[in-house]
């Protein structure tokens, strides 16, 4: 029998909007951000302004796909940050002997960058060992992945940066997809001659591009292979996925193998965006990905999370960090900002735990 | 091989998916039991090694002072270490305490500055600060408790967020400077010795021999820094905290088993918040200290990673990251093996990055260890 108790009716409104409020809380926390920074900090919401929010996130994108793949099978890669600046080291070296022997700027840095990241899936390749063969705890694991990297990028470098790299590089690095003079020309990487007086309109930093066909490939694999799936269940229960017959020791060295090679993929672009390595190049971002995949609604303890998921935290982190840093904000009030969300994103998982994953 | 899924909620192991292999049980023929032997004690026998070869790779490894220097160098490490022994044993960790000792250097060097640049006295500028700093650090892991034992928030993600949030606090107090202008007292107690002797002349306590040339000074032979006895009576303390009390004998059952010791009537709650708290006391101990020893207030630098250098340390010293295991003793040897590792890299001339890369061979060599022979520590 039901009741139309005026009480009841109430009661379910309230608690259908505490739903809402629950499952899309990153949602609207991004808008909420996006439209207190547009007001802080002029030229935030304009073409200009969101396109610096992508180009300067997209190590964040990155990384934090890198992690959710392993955060999902429960573990973690605390060395992403480090093999990215290793990636940088690497890949500036390389493309710099390469034109230094005669190759030509175009011919070295692609060379160079697929070099590199053939190399970067070795610090992968060793995680991915030493947690599923030899049962080291992916803490250590990556910790120690995290300090050996660094060593060897401080040994590369013998404390110089890299430098002289090609202007094809930064030509690269920092160009656009579209370039747009309105009523005259549209062209697509290459900036065209511009005369005095005519707007410029510059759409999607090549960067970018990169970023989300690599991360758009990867989430389709997680969502929609048999890879994927068995990335989940592992996460969820280790026993049943090895009853079930997935090998799991290679699938969790694969699984390590793919967050390197994001994290180098992240150097390659760190070193094509500032035309020089550095070591620690990824180092503040390691906090930021573990964050945005929590955020992105991933658990601790694996089986759950999305690409997507992680993409939204990682946007709340670009559009936080980019903002404070245009309205000249020290990045003191990040640290405290971010930790607060961190600590406010898990509580939320755990008052709504139903709710914010649908389809689970 | 079997494998054992480990369900416990509040455990890092399983947070970050460690598989563990069944223990089998390991025969005790001659042979294997000398080389269980060498196991449980490796870090010993490690540090013994390392301590010969660097005295031939190193001049000056091998003396009075280079080795009170490491130990006296090692004081914050200690604290920190110790700090994170408790709540691994737990089966937790603590990702602030790098952090929150910085707050309470940067606090407590903060309220001595103003007392004394405002006419206090030394004792008083010194005391007051040093009692603010430790008061004030009480709070990060009153709250971290409160969120890990109350609203069940992995450790792992409740100390991630406070470890930014002191951070920002810190850095907002300091505006990224070191705080100075101290009163100079601090540098000579948190740096002095108990005995001071000049051979066949003079021996005294606390200070060094008042007239003495300055010639001779190159004589003076030293003898336990005080931060030694600031370190042994602290680390006495917790020892037989962990070791020889109830309080410590919880710890260990939470680690081991969290249903089995709310079974068993232990009030985990409140025993992880208190966990938390003491580990975040002892960071602002180290802090407090820290400032003691340097004279001046810093901030913990963005990539010191202190914590995971306790963490490191207390791994190495047998404790696992699942919980249940663990001893102060060990994680003073951690300490120890990772400073006199790094101390003798330095003094042999070997450029800092591979120093890096030592740490972590090291840390792995533990685990692995720790793998092979699980139930010796």
């Amino acid at each position: 029998m039901q009741e139309y108790s005026a009480d009841k009716i109430n009661d379910k409104f309230d608690r259908k909007f505490l739903v809402f409020l629950g499952r899309y809380w990153a949602v609207i926390f991004l808008v909420v951000e996006t439209i207190i920074f547009s007001f802080l900090a002029r030229g935030f919401l304009t073409l200009r302004g969101i396109q610096i929010v992508f180009f300067f996130g997209t190590a964040i994108f990155l990384l934090g796909t890198a992690e959710t793949f392993v955060i999902i099978t429960g573990g973690i890669d605390l060395s992403v940050g480090f093999v990215m600046g290793f990636a940088s080291i690497v890949s500036a070296k390389i493309i710099v002997a390469l034109t230094n022997s005669g190759l030509t700027p175009a011919l070295s840095i692609i060379f160079g960058i697929i070099l590199t990241l053939m190399i970067g899936l070795i610090p992968g390749y060793i995680n991915g060992i030493l947690v599923a063969r030899w049962k080291v705890p992916p803490f250590i694991a990556t910790f120690s992945m995290l300090a050996i990297t660094h060593g060897v990028s401080e040994l590369l470098i013998q404390g110089v940066p890299a430098k002289n790299l090609p202007y094809l590089a930064n030509d690269i690095g920092n160009g656009y997809f579209i370039y747009i003079v309105p009523g005259k020309v549209i062209s697509f990487f290459n900036k065209p001659e511009r005369i005095r007086g005519e707007t410029l309109l510059e759409i999607i930093p090549n960067v970018v591009v990169f970023t989300f066909i690599l991360i758009l490939i990867f989430a389709f694999i997680l969502k929609r292979t048999k890879f994927g799936q068995h990335t989940y269940a592992i996460g969820g229960n280790v026993d049943a996925a090895l009853r079930a017959g997935i090998n799991v020791k290679r699938h969790l060295t694969l699984i390590y193998v793919i967050s390197s090679f994001f994290a180098s993929s992240a150097g390659v672009i760190y070193m094509l965006k500032y035309v020089t390595g550095k070591a620690d190049a990824g180092a503040g971002f390691l906090l930021d990905s573990i964050v945005a995949v929590v955020i992105g609604g991933a658990s601790l303890y694996g089986g759950k999370g999305t690409v997507g998921g992680t993409i939204l935290g990682c946007l709340i982190l670009a559009v936080l960090e980019t903002g404070l840093r245009i309205k000249g904000m020290s990045t003191f009030d990040k640290y405290i900002a971010v930790g607060v969300i961190l600590i406010f994103a898990v509580l939320i998982d755990q008052f709504f735990p139903e709710l914010i994953h649908k389809g689970d | 091989m079997n494998y054992i899924i480990n369900h416990k909620t509040q455990n890092i192991g399983k947070e970050m998916g460690l598989i563990s292999a069944n223990a089998a049980t390991i025969e005790r023929s001659g042979f294997s039991k000398k080389i269980e032997i060498v196991a449980k004690n490796w870090s010993i026998i490690f540090i013994a090694i390392l301590t010969i070869i660097f005295s031939f790779t190193g001049k000056g490894f091998l003396s009075l002072n280079n080795f009170q220097y490491i130990i006296h160098l090692s004081t914050v490490f200690l604290l920190l270490a110790a700090a994170e022994t408790f709540v691994i044993i737990t089966g937790g960790i603590d990702l602030s305490v790098g952090f929150i000792m910085g707050l309470s250097s940067v606090l407590s060097a903060k309220v001595m500055q103003v007392i004394y640049q405002g006419g206090g006295t030394e004792p008083l500028s010194i005391l007051v600060g040093t009692i603010v700093g430790l008061a004030v650090s009480l709070l990060p892991g009153l709250i971290n408790g409160i969120l890990i034992a109350r609203y069940n928030v992995p450790p792992f993600i409740a100390t991630l967020g406070m470890w930014g949030i002191t951070n920002g606090i810190t850095l907002k107090i300091c505006q990224g400077f070191p705080i100075a202008s101290l009163p100079p007292s601090l540098v000579r107690i948190g740096n002095g010795f108990f005995i001071y002797i000049l051979p066949h002349k003079v021996m005294s306590f606390f200070h060094k021999p008042p007239g003495i040339a300055d010639e001779e000074i190159r004589e003076l032979v030293r003898i336990f820094p005080l931060s030694i006895f600031f370190s042994v009576i602290v680390l006495f303390l917790l020892w037989h905290l962990l070791k020889n009390t109830k309080f410590g004998l919880h710890t260990y059952a939470i680690g081991g088993s969290m249903d089995a010791a709310v079974r068993s009537g232990i009030n985990v709650k409140k025993h992880l918040i208190l966990i938390y708290t003491l580990s975040s006391f002892l960071a602002g101990l180290a802090g407090v200290f820290n400032v003691f020893q340097t004279g001046i207030g810093n901030f913990t630098p963005y990539n010191a990673m202190y914590e995971l250098y306790a963490i490191a340390a207390v791994v190495i010293g047998g404790a696992s990251l699942m919980g249940g295991k663990g001893s102060i003793i060990g994680s003073i040897l951690g300490v120890i093996l990772l400073k006199l590792l790094e101390n003798g890299l330095q003094i042999s001339g070997i450029e800092p990055f591979y120093r890096f890369i030592a740490v972590g061979f090291i840390l792995i060599i533990a685990v692995i260890i720790d793998q092979l022979f699980p139930d010796l520590f």
